[in-house]
């Protein structure tokens, strides 16, 4: 099949690509057993660790975000698909500490098994770990069971949120708690021009018609259902906006913090233009847009199109989200 | 074949391993069209090092839960932990030290197998996965007066099972996304499930 990639053996890709991040962040990540990224300088053990497993092929997430004041470890595992149990079992072992360990979980359904089995054993040796799953997708509909939500790319602010509060010392209860209720105030949709293929077998996913878009793409191409005509930047961010806020309750007043992550083929300067729209939508019903990213955080290969992420800030979010990190991907906000 | 001894059990699980690998891309193919096309990929890691796992074992037990370690160590994604976790269930299900099965035995196993799996993995019949190729599987093994009308039995059902699955509307794993889209499909999972049997 044609597929016009710098790739070399499919089977090593993900190896390869780790590898490749190792090398040029060697200050701040190492690889270790194969595919966890860890930080080349430890946290001290008495510090809450803050891991994350999860596929390939999405980069820079989720090993990109390994560093000072975000993850202290990622478990990867093959392109778009979860490390197996044992993986993320080996990985528990590693940063067992009193202090616990925070697991954070995409909702997709092999990430989530494989967290469950590694957890139930990880307990059984006395390893001390919680976990928090991110499920914070809306293209299941407003009133979907958190089940049938998938965790997009408001993992990396919540991973931010999470990692900053570890950072500074909380208790795995509170860590736990910070996330949690981050957790319930993000919200994301997706959308997508053209579909992708899978690196490894060269498998198209999702193919749009050359005039059509669809919201609620998910981030292996799965559909969503919302396939239209082609919208203009500032339409499609409208709708977008209207059906996150509500999800979120946005009001007047509020604060919102907005990611617009590229998914691979849109360019930076489509999302500085959804960015801006986004900004109006806000001001429309009174809300602040506090802060933001335009940035490529968590990708699909060469989809065009982007997530839209919306956060509602509250005094202790914002402080955590704005606290520094020196994770190699983490570029945009800190002193 | 009315008991199943290790010997046996090796045997199928070469001839598995070699069905699965044959059927690799053709199970991949089925998984493109609601999934990301790698589901050939996932089994075949999965059957292939439970095979070898299984080829140095030296009783039942130990190594039935031996090749669902190697199944779940040696492959990725939810295939990787619904077989190990079927496969080490099952081996909880065998007596230490039996040195045959019979077809009682070893239906008891694979629904002690199929209880230590759902403990992990949510689904159920009707939701499009490889659970309704496994189920009807597992429940047609019941009542078998010997092992080969056991596994008999289970293609069947197994084989009736994923054929069910094209007019289903996934509920679970990446397909669910793609909802009426994946009615007319066949589940790849559950596909690979009754080659198995």
């Amino acid at each position: 099949m044609k597929m016009k990639k710098f790739i070399n053996n499919p089977e090593n890709l993900a190896v390869e690509l780790l590898e490749g991040m190792a090398a040029a962040y060697a200050d701040k990540i190492k690889l270790e057993d194969g595919k966890i990224v860890a930080r080349a300088k430890p946290k001290a053990q008495d510090k809450v660790a803050v891991i994350t497993l999860g596929g390939a092929g999405h980069e820079p997430a989720l090993s990109g975000f390994v560093g000072e004041g975000m993850l202290d470890a990622s478990v990867v595992g093959d392109i778009f698909a979860a490390p197996n149990a044992p993986a993320v079992l080996n990985a528990l072992r590693k940063f067992k500490r009193d202090a616990g360990i925070l697991l954070v979980v995409l909702n997709h359904a092999g990430d989530v098994m494989s967290s469950n089995m590694a957890m139930k054993m990880a307990q059984r040796e006395g390893i001390k770990v919680k976990p928090v799953l991110v499920a914070e997708d809306i293209s299941a509909g407003l009133d979907a069971p958190k089940a049938d939500r998938r965790g997009l790319a408001g993992c990396i602010p919540l991973i931010k949120v999470a990692g900053a509060a570890a950072e500074e010392g909380k208790s795995l209860d509170e860590v736990c708690r910070i996330a949690e209720s981050f957790n319930s105030k993000i919200a994301t949709l997706a959308v997508a021009m053209t579909g992708c293929t899978h690196p490894q077998n060269g498998t198209p996913i999702s193919e749009l018609a050359d005039d059509e878009m669809e919201i609620g793409m998910g981030q292996h191409g799965e559909g969503g259902g919302g396939r239209t005509k082609i919208l203009t930047a500032d339409e499609t961010a409208k709708t977008m906006f209207k059906n996150l806020a509500k999800a979120l309750g946005v009001k007047s007043g509020d604060r919102l913090f907005v990611i617009i992550n590229g998914t691979g083929a849109s360019s930076p300067m489509e999302l500085a233009v959804v960015f801006r729209a986004v900004k109006k939508c806000a001001e429309e019903i009174g809300a602040a847009v506090a802060g933001g990213i335009i940035d490529e955080l968590l990708t699909v290969q060469e989809m065009a199109g982007y997530q839209m992420i919306l956060c509602v800030l509250d005094a202790e979010s914002e402080k955590y989200l704005k606290a520094k990190s020196n994770a190699p991907y983490w570029t945009c906000l800190g002193e | 074949m009315q008991n199943l001894n290790l010997e046996s059990l090796k045997k199928m699980f070469a001839l598995a391993a070699s069905t699965i690998s044959e059927n690799e891309a053709e199970l991949c193919r089925l998984d493109a069209a609601c999934g990301d096309g790698d589901h050939g990929v996932a089994i075949k890691g999965a059957l292939c090092a439970a095979h070898e796992a299984l080829q140095s074992a030296a009783d039942l037990k130990n190594g039935i839960c031996d090749a669902g370690f190697a199944a779940m160590s040696n492959s990725n994604g939810s295939t990787s932990s619904i077989y190990g976790s079927l496969l080490m269930g099952v081996s909880d299900g065998v007596k230490d030290g039996a040195e045959s099965l019979s077809a009682e035995e070893l239906a008891s196993a694979f629904q002690a197998g199929l209880d230590s799996m759902r403990a992990t993995v949510k689904g159920d019949v009707g939701d499009k996965t490889v659970f309704d190729a496994l189920i009807p599987a597992i429940e047609a093994m019941r009542g078998a007066n010997s092992v080969s009308e056991l596994f008999e039995r289970a293609a069947a059902a197994a084989k009736k099972g994923a054929e069910s699955t094209r007019n289903l509307r996934a509920r679970f794993g990446r397909a669910h996304n793609l909802a009426e889209k994946s009615v007319g499909t066949l589940d790849p999972g559950a596909v690979s499930n009754a080659m198995i049997f």
